[in-house]
């Protein structure tokens, strides 16, 4: 019998020598790998303010509830480990009605969802972490958190005030666009991660192995923008296209000696709030949508010409009603007889037969090149999603009558950020400066560091741009088309821009462009402001749908950023000649007329 | 008779009128099992189970010394009573009384939470039994007869019958080992041993080859070899205990320093797997020491029953013997998987009131039959 045991005994304690002796690291290699868990840490998205400190995006943790049906039948009820079908329903009532006023809903809603079917229903994914420890602490079988599901909730205070600059997060906390999406390296931050040993109910096994990395939050985004002036801005727009009848509209708000964005404009907008139900358009209508500039344009025709020393300001122009080139009779806005103006008057004026005759003075491969200096045809270089270029085609394959029509800002197109540098070019002394949106970064540490910086480029002269900017501050004037931006004690310099409408959906030509695009004060220029409506039903001049909001919005913006009157008066421009002057002066220009070779 | 009088026993010895060797061996695995109890309950139930072992612990020496005190004769006399008793129990935990734990109904619900497992208690009432029964023939100086072998079956098949009805397969082949053995030592007619033994061994063959177990019984009798028959049942627990004593390696995690045991992965760690502990947190020399503390009570009670004066004491002696290795070996076995995966608790080392106040009592009897052979022989 002993030794029948011992036996018995010897053959145990060799398989334990082979588990425990041969097989040991083996298995607990195993026995580790089952228990190692390796969770990861979202990092905290970094947050969107303004120039002026304003928060325009932020994140802030939010748990994932959860429910597992086939225990919550079991709250409150006798048996703890089953379901019992009698009085499961009683214990989904009971868990419902405790669940309701944490989570916001009715129990009539959670109802369904507790009782449902499968072992995975969610409750909700933004839970505060206080309301999850009140949930906690009901002690509801079945109901948890599920930290792999946990989404920071992205909140913007402004709405959709900056909501199309903005962008948006998309429910899984990726980003969705706009400036979410452009700096979305910086801002995301880097996930970390936290191994530990598992017990099989989900546990930490206390002294077990520990480890991994805190997560690295997001880095904070200043932008250039000013929280003010972009909501004065949006909601000037707004209520302009309502009055107008306008299909969409934007406004850009610039620094005319950095082209810092102060403000971008866009509508219709949605809410990033609620971005699952958002109307309207998702897209920024200043960087993304392009349009015919129409007589804004005619700025770069007559720089370019006064820059290649072809024209001067004073120089007479003839301007009959009607001017045939190839096979399209060009005309002016208004039927005119023929007038007699200046340089400086075509412009003032907005004459397309005018301006064509200046810009007849250059071979179209000059005058795109000075479009292409002005930054039409590339995109700003801001990296903005979706940024479009704009088109301008090669000069070569313009066609007889595109060769007329782009001196006046037809048969191109462009953006409304493009759009607004050309005169953050002539404001500045002829150098353009990249458009900028990001003034800076702060990483989680504090260290602030400031966007980088690129160098202007010029595109003219100081003396082209100084006469340009005078026959813009004609355009302004009581005899301009604009004198509906006029600022009292303010200097400014503008143009009205009413171009045809190309409706892609149409896809042919219907409804205006109305812009107003200028600066101020113009003899020390501080803001560039740029107003464009798409298809305005109420009228279609430039002067009287876009002017008013570019006066209003600069006024404020003058205002909020402290730009001091600068209390001169405009030198005095001429804009018109006599007939006789006119037909005396060999250097008139006029249909038909040789010029002379230089 | 005097007391005191025998000289090659230690004065303790004789002073308790036990075997001390066994009495310390079971207190120091009840210890054991009281420290492994602890540190696989301690995290979900601080020392509530630590207290109750020991508490259980306490109740059974008492039990143990008190009924070696009725000593032999005494014994022989409540010997039909306790085997009575266990029958009652088994007949009561099929009526309303008892309770369904685990798919087994073994369970009697008495106060506050404690329950009784009356099949512990029948291992006792039937080694006794047996015993009484077998003894006197013996003591006669005749060999049993047909009719007694019958009756000793017959005395063990009531018992075992009513076991299978719960069901608890492990203790039934428990209560089968304890009648095969002591009928065998009391001298059964060859045949009767040869024939008992082929049909058993018939029986697990039947049993794992034809249609008798169905197809889910049969793995989950097998899963203790693969695993993969049974994964979320048998094979889980399988898998986690291997992987519990095979992280143990040589010296152990440390105590109460597993991380298989104090993560929870081993169920019914407490009881069934108990050993898995010792294995993971105290290592190979843990588990083997353990191994040879259990291998020692048994062995000790073979050897005391062997030199106690009649055929009474040692057909006990065998009964319970073989009662307790068999039970160490099923157990110990399915730790280390190489036997099946039943219910059966280890002794003294597994939670368990009626385990531990069975196992104490079984000391107890031997005990008895030790006392009282020495004060017949002196």
């Amino acid at each position: 019998m002993t030794i029948a045991v011992l036996f018995v005994f010897s053959i145990f304690a060799a398989q334990l020598l082979r588990i425990q002796g041969f097989d040991s690291s083996a298995v607990a290699a195993q026995a580790l790998e089952q228990r190692t868990e390796k969770v990861v840490i979202p990092a905290l998205r970094g947050k969107i303010t303004s120039s002026d400190g304003v928060v325009l995006a932020s994140s802030r943790a939010r748990e994932t509830v959860v429910a597992d049906p086939t225990a919550v039948c079991t709250y409150k009820q006798k048996s703890t480990k089953t379901c019992d079908p009698a009085t499961s329903g009683v214990a989904v009532d009971l868990a419902a009605k405790a669940l309701a006023p944490l989570l916001g809903r009715t129990a009539d809603e959670l109802r369904p969802r507790l009782g449902g079917s499968g072992r995975y229903q969610v409750l909700d994914r933004k839970v505060s972490p206080l309301t999850w420890r009140k949930i906690a602490n009901l002690g509801i079988p079945g109901i948890y958190r599920d930290s792999a599901e946990a989404v920071p909730e992205r909140v913007y205070p402004q709405g959709p005030n900056s909501a199309s600059l903005v962008g948006f997060v998309t429910n899984d906390g990726a980003a969705g666009g706009g400036l979410e999406s452009m700096m979305d390296t910086a801002l995301k931050g880097t996930a970390g991660y936290s191994i530990f040993e598992k017990a099989p109910d989900g546990s930490k096994i206390p002294g077990g192995r520990q480890g991994g990395a805190p997560a690295d939050d997001g880095q904070d985004v200043m932008l250039t923008v000013n929280s003010n002036i972009q909501w004065y801005a949006q909601n000037a727009l707004a209520q302009q296209m309502a009055k107008m009848g306008a299909q969409s509209g934007t406004a850009v708000v610039m620094n005319a000696k950095t082209s810092k964005v102060l403000a971008l404009a866009s509508y219709p907008t949605f809410d990033p709030n609620d971005i699952a139900s958002a109307k309207g358009s998702l897209v920024n209508k200043a960087l993304n949508d392009v349009f015919e500039p129409g007589s804004t344009a005619k700025v770069m025709t007559v720089a370019a010409a006064l820059e290649e020393k072809l024209v001067t300001p004073g120089q007479p122009v003839v301007i009959p009603n009607r001017m045939q080139r190839f096979d399209a009779s060009f005309k002016d806005s208004h039927d005119h007889p023929t007038l007699y103006r200046t340089v400086a008057g075509t412009l003032a004026e907005s004459s397309n037969i005018g301006t064509i005759l200046i810009g007849e003075t250059m071979p179209p491969k000059k005058l795109e090149e000075y479009f292409r200096k002005f930054g039409l045809g590339s995109r700003s270089g801001m990296g903005y999603p979706g940024e479009s270029a704009g088109l301008l085609s090669s000069s070569s394959k313009w066609s007889g009558t595109q060769r007329s029509t782009v001196m006046f800002g037809q048969g191109l197109s462009v953006t409304a950020i493009q759009a607004a540098s050309v005169f953050q070019t002539i404001a500045n002394g002829g150098m353009r400066m990249t458009p900028s949106l990001i003034e800076g970064t702060t990483a989680e540490n504090g260290t602030f560091t400031k966007a980088a910086e690129k160098p202007g480029t010029r595109v003219v002269s100081e003396d082209t741009a100084a006469k340009v900017n005078a026959m813009l501050e004609g355009v302004v004037s009581k005899e301009g088309t604009a004198p509906q931006a006029q600022i009292p004690g303010y200097r400014v310099a503008g143009k009205t821009g009413t171009a045809d409408f190309y409706d892609a959906r149409l896809k042919r030509y219907s409804g205006k462009t109305a812009s107003f695009i200028g600066y101020a004060p113009a003899d020390n220029p501080e803001l560039v402001v740029a107003v464009i409506l798409q298809r305005p039903s109420a009228s279609i001049y430039g002067g009287t749908v876009a002017a008013p909001v570019f006066h209003d919005v600069m006024t404020y913006a003058l205002q909020e950023l402290k730009v001091p009157p600068t209390g001169t008066a405009a030198a005095p421009i001429t804009l018109s000649v006599t007939p006789e002057e006119a037909l005396s002066n060999p250097d008139t220009l006029r249909d038909k007329a040789r010029h002379p070779a230089k | 008779m005097p007391h005191g009088a025998h000289p090659d026993r230690p004065l303790l010895s004789r002073w308790l009128r036990q075997d001390l060797g066994l009495l310390v061996g079971a207190a120091g695995t009840s210890v054991v099992g009281a420290l492994l109890v602890w540190s696989a309950t301690h995290e979900t139930a601080g020392t509530a189970y630590l207290v109750r072992h020991l508490l259980n612990t306490a109740i059974g020496i008492t039990l143990a010394l008190g009924v070696a005190r009725l000593g032999h004769h005494g014994l022989r006399l409540v010997a039909p009573w306790i085997y009575g008793l266990s029958l009652v129990g088994l007949v009561a935990v099929l009526t309303p009384l008892g309770t369904t734990i685990n798919g087994s109904r073994s369970w009697i619900p008495v106060v506050a939470g404690f329950t009784v497992q009356p099949s512990e208690f029948a291992k006792l009432g039937l080694a006794l039994v047996l015993a009484f029964v077998l003894a006197d023939r013996w003591e006669r100086r005749v060999a049993p007869s047909n009719r007694d072998v019958a009756l000793g079956w017959l005395l063990a098949a009531v018992p075992v019958a009513l076991i299978m009805l719960q069901p608890d397969l492990g203790s039934a082949v428990v209560l089968g080992a304890l009648a095969f053995v002591v009928i065998a030592v009391a001298g059964a007619p060859r045949r009767w041993v040869v024939g008992i033994g082929v049909a058993a061994v018939g029986l697990v063959v039947a049993a794992l080859t034809t249609p008798l177990l169905s197809d889910y019984q049969r793995d989950r009798l097998l899963a203790f070899a693969d695993p993969s028959a049974d994964p979320q049942g048998i094979g889980y627990q399988t898998r986690q205990v291997r992987l519990a004593i095979g992280s143990g390696g040589w010296g152990g995690q440390g105590f109460m320093e597993g991380r298989q045991t104090q993560g929870g992965f081993v169920p019914y760690q407490l009881n069934d797997f108990i050993f898995s502990v010792a294995g993971e947190e105290l290592g190979y020399i843990g588990a083997a020491g353990l191994l040879v503390l259990l291998g020692f009570i048994v062995i000790r009670i073979f050897v005391v029953a062997g030199r106690s004066g009649d055929a009474f004491g040692r057909f006990l002696g065998a009964g319970v013997g073989t009662w307790l290795a068999f039970q160490v070996f099923q157990n110990v076995g399915m730790n280390l998987g190489v036997m099946p995966v039943t219910g059966l608790p280890l002794p003294f080392v597994s939670y368990g009131g009626s385990s531990m106040f069975a196992s104490w009592l079984a000391v107890g009897v031997v005990n008895a039959a030790y006392a009282a052979a020495h004060r017949d022989r002196v």
